[in-house]
């Protein structure tokens, strides 16, 4: 009899342990649909709003309303929706309505995402060679590290520190395959200092804080205050490598020979040469 | 290979009208810019003088023979090979020459045609040439000048020009036929309104002056007008040194001694007429382009995405300043972003004036409506006809699909009656594209940097396995103090199972085999050595505890026992287990 009931118990144990799994698929599989179909819709209303505002404004600037372009694109930006194109075109918008500076700070944002873009490279040179001088222009080698993103120098220098460790892992599991793999391992160690130097630099690079003039006439001061003499003047566009900042006042280099305090007002940031 | 040179050989046999020539080689060089030219020393001759034609193979070799039928001409040499190698603008090219010299049967104007090679896998054609025999030089020297030892010739071909209309000017140095030798020649034309090329030598031939025979060393350079009306070609006030002394012949040296002696070369001052290009008639986007000129355009890939490139290859061909030709603005191309096209030039004459310029543009089609590349036109003047005329590549189909949402790059201009100014910016982008983050970078990221360490920890994980695995082939005793131990832990548990099971005979072999494996190791003896005898005559002197020596007394007595009466029960079996790990246990605690 007890044998019996014993089997019975292990029976049914074993239907709920059967059903059980079925019953949590079936919810699961219906809260899974669920959650892709709201994400789904969400992002396709998204997507659509996005799209329709992005339409919007280049129709507005092919209509010639340059600085109600530039408007409509900065409203995107500041809604989070960020693209190379939305820049790109804020950049274009900027520059036709007359603002070089914002127009660069624009290219420059445009550049930081997709920095092999032409079109970008393009337009950001074309409206840099319209500025005035003092500018800051940027040396062969700074232009050739900011032909990768900073994520993607740090990627590639992760991947060939993670593969030449690798290799050193597989050098000391099997002593015996060291003499073959020894290209491989100076291979591998050189490529991981190449890449983790040009990763270091694109940081060092990438910290570095630039201002953009966007007033169409500013006269640097000698002091971080008003009624400071003034010395050089910088025209809208002007890029220059910032120093020092004090309350409301920027110390920015014009020239290998001269420095100036600026007001933030007159500038826009950006990092990066 | 072989049918191959008995055919070129049956018909050289032949002999009949025509010639052939054959070109057969062993191998084909790998190249990536391969061209093909054929050019002559000389577009006029005297019959019964010889003229050499050239054929240029860059960067490759033809597979196959190339034949020559041309009635009225017979190849009077057999060909001659050489090799060269350029290294220019980072890239190195070895150019294979093929010359052979031809002699004319008749008077008149022979047209070679154009040879079509196979190289590296590509059809290459060269240009047709032309040439013209005469029974006599209408432009030779009088024949007053037999006397004298060297003199200078200018054969101009004609002396009214076009402005920016090539003309090849020949400088000819007549020397006696008793010269042996020339040097140090001192020559340097000179005009007012024109530009000159530089100097090509072309082959030496010999010419009759009145009744002296001259040795004729050509000097060709062409002569372009920059400017309308009358130019001038300067007078030529150069030098010439005959008979020379040779530093490299030392036969020479022994020899009869040749009085060296410098002699001047002089010419008159030639008056060129050059007239302006007609203003009527003036083709829509004619850029200045002056002489004799065909057109081939291809296109690929013809199946594209929109945004996609196309490379467009315009080749310009025939007689002309090759290096002023430049593309035309082209209509019609709205619709496409265009590149600024590249050129290369590929002379088939020393003087740069006859070949190809091929340019290459890459365009992107903008949007998936373009069915098709708008026609292409070039414009030019030709001198000869004395008339413009147009070349048109119509217009050729092209297949542009539509690109994946996101992916599309700019739009043209909406205004294509509008064309964008060359000077403003690339206008506008039309799709979104990929929506990005800003975020921060990941190199500021603790993640990424935290993740960094898993390959070091890995490598260190792995040098100290490595250290532990030469520390254990270094210690023998260690390695089977741990072999030992593990093999005691296995065999405990398949003494458990045993004696569940009421395997007797199996419990108590493995029971006596863990017994002997455990104090072999603790004496350092093998285990095959250990029988009970060994527990007093080793362990008792060592200090082992008498208790511990008792329980391994009864295990090994057990063992024996169990040999001749099997215990039964699986409980019996099983009190035996804790009593051996406790007697194992001390074991392993004694100090050898």
């Amino acid at each position: 009899m007890n044998l019996v009931h014993s089997q019975l118990n292990r029976s049914k144990q074993r239907k709920r342990r059967i059903s059980f799994p079925f019953i949590s698929g079936s919810v699961f599989s219906l809260i899974f649909c669920s959650i892709v179909l709201l994400l789904t819709t969400a992002t396709a209303g998204f997507a659509a709003d996005t799209f329709g505002e992005f339409d919007a404004a280049n129709r507005l600037y092919e209509q010639g309303k340059f600085a109600e372009a530039a408007s409509s694109y900065q409203q995107m930006i500041q809604s989070g929706t960020v693209s190379p194109a939305i820049y790109y075109n804020l950049g274009n918008a900027f520059f036709k309505a007359g603002q070089l500076g914002q127009a660069i700070a624009a290219y420059r944002n445009a550049e930081k995402i997709a920095p092999r873009d032409p079109d970008i490279h393009a337009n950001l040179q074309f409206v840099r060679g319209k500025v005035q001088s003092p500018t800051l222009s940027p040396s062969a080698w700074q232009r050739w590290v900011t032909t990768l993103t900073l994520n993607e120098w740090a990627v590639l220098a992760a991947a060939a520190f993670w593969i030449w460790l690798a290799l050193l892992a597989v050098v000391q599991l099997r002593p015996g395959w060291k003499q073959s793999l020894r290209a491989f391992l100076w291979c591998g160690g050189c490529a991981t200092l190449v890449l983790g130097g040009c990763a270091g630099v694109a940081w060092s690079e990438n910290s570095t804080r630039t201002a953009i003039v966007v007033v169409q006439d500013a006269a640097t001061h000698n002091g971080p205050l008003d009624e400071a003499p003034t010395g050089a003047t910088v025209h809208d566009g002007a890029e220059l490598s910032v120093l020092d900042t004090k309350n409301d006042w920027l110390q920015v280099r014009v020239d290998s020979q001269r420095v100036g305090w600026l007001k933030r007002g007159q500038v826009v940031l950006a990092s990066g040469i | 290979m072989l049918s191959l040179l008995r055919k070129v050989w049956r018909t050289l046999n032949r002999g009949r009208i025509g010639l052939w020539f054959a070109l057969l080689f062993a191998f084909v060089c790998p190249a990536f810019s391969a061209s093909f030219t054929a050019s002559l020393d000389r577009n006029t001759i005297v019959l019964g003088e010889q003229v050499t034609l050239t054929l240029k193979f860059e960067d490759g070799q033809p597979q196959g023979p190339l034949s020559l039928p041309v009635d009225g001409l017979r190849i009077t040499s057999s060909p001659e090979q050489s090799i060269s190698s350029v290294f220019a603008a980072g890239k190195q090219t070895t150019v294979y020459s093929y010359a052979v010299s031809l002699e004319a049967t008749r008077l008149g104007e022979f047209v070679i045609p154009p040879f079509h090679i196979k190289m590296n896998g590509q059809d290459f054609s060269s240009q047709p040439l032309k040439l013209k025999v005469v029974a006599s030089d209408s432009s030779a020297p009088p024949a007053g000048y037999a006397e004298k030892n060297a003199f200078l010739w200018i054969a101009l071909p004609k002396t009214n020009l076009y402005l920016n209309e090539p003309m090849v000017a020949e400088f000819r140095i007549y020397l006696r036929s008793d010269v042996h030798r020339y040097g140090d020649l001192q020559f340097a034309p000179d005009g007012n309104g024109l530009t000159f090329s530089k100097i090509a030598q072309g082959q030496q031939y010999q010419r009759r002056v009145g009744d002296a025979s001259f040795t004729v060393v050509p000097l060709s350079m062409a002569i372009t007008p920059v400017k309308t009306g009358t130019v001038s070609l300067n007078p030529i006030n150069g030098s010439i040194v005959l008979n020379g002394r040779d530093p490299m012949d030392i036969a020479g040296f022994f020899g009869p001694q040749a009085r060296p002696q410098q002699v001047p070369l002089t010419s008159q001052r030639m008056d060129l007429q050059v007239s302006p290009l007609p203003t009527e008639h003036v083709p829509p986007g004619f850029n200045g382009a002056v002489g004799t000129y065909t057109m081939a355009v291809t296109a690929g890939p013809t199946n594209v995405v929109a945004g996609d490139p196309i490379t467009l290859r315009i080749q310009i061909s025939g007689q002309g300043p090759l290096d002023t030709l430049s593309l035309p603005e082209q209509a019609g191309w709205n619709n496409f972003k265009t590149y600024p096209p590249t050129s290369k030039i590929t002379a088939s004459d020393p003087l740069g004036i006859e070949g190809s310029k091929t340019f290459e543009e890459i365009v992107t089609p903008q949007n998936s409506d373009i069915r098709s590349l708008p026609p292409i036109t070039f414009s030019f003047f030709d001198p000869e006809k004395k008339q413009y005329r147009t070349l048109t590549q119509p217009a050729m189909p092209l297949l542009v699909r539509a690109a994946a949402p996101g992916t599309m790059p700019a739009l043209a201009a909406a205004h294509p009656q509008n064309p964008p100014p060359t000077a403003d910016v690339v206008p506008i982008k039309q799709h979104i594209g990929a929506l990005a983050q800003i975020s921060t970078p990941l190199v500021q990221q603790p993640w990424f940097l935290a993740l960094q360490g898993v390959p070091a920890l890995a490598l260190i994980s792995c040098v100290i396995l490595r250290k532990r695995k030469e520390t254990l082939a270094k210690n023998p005793r260690l390695r089977r103090q741990r072999q030992v131990a593990q093999l005691v832990g296995e065999g405990l548990e398949q003494l458990k199972i045993q004696a569940s099971q009421n395997q007797s005979d199996e419990f108590f072999a493995t029971l006596f085999r863990l017994l002997q494996e455990q104090i072999g190791e603790r004496l350092d003896l093998p285990a095959s050595a250990i029988t009970e005898a060994v527990l007093d005559e080793r362990l008792r002197p060592g200090g082992v505890s008498e208790e511990t020596l008792t329980s391994l007394h009864e295990l090994f007595q057990s063992c024996n026992l169990a040999r001749y009466a099997p215990v039964e029960s699986g409980e019996e079996l099983a009190q035996m287990i804790p009593k051996l790990e406790k007697a194992l246990q001390e074991l392993r605690e004694w100090k050898a």
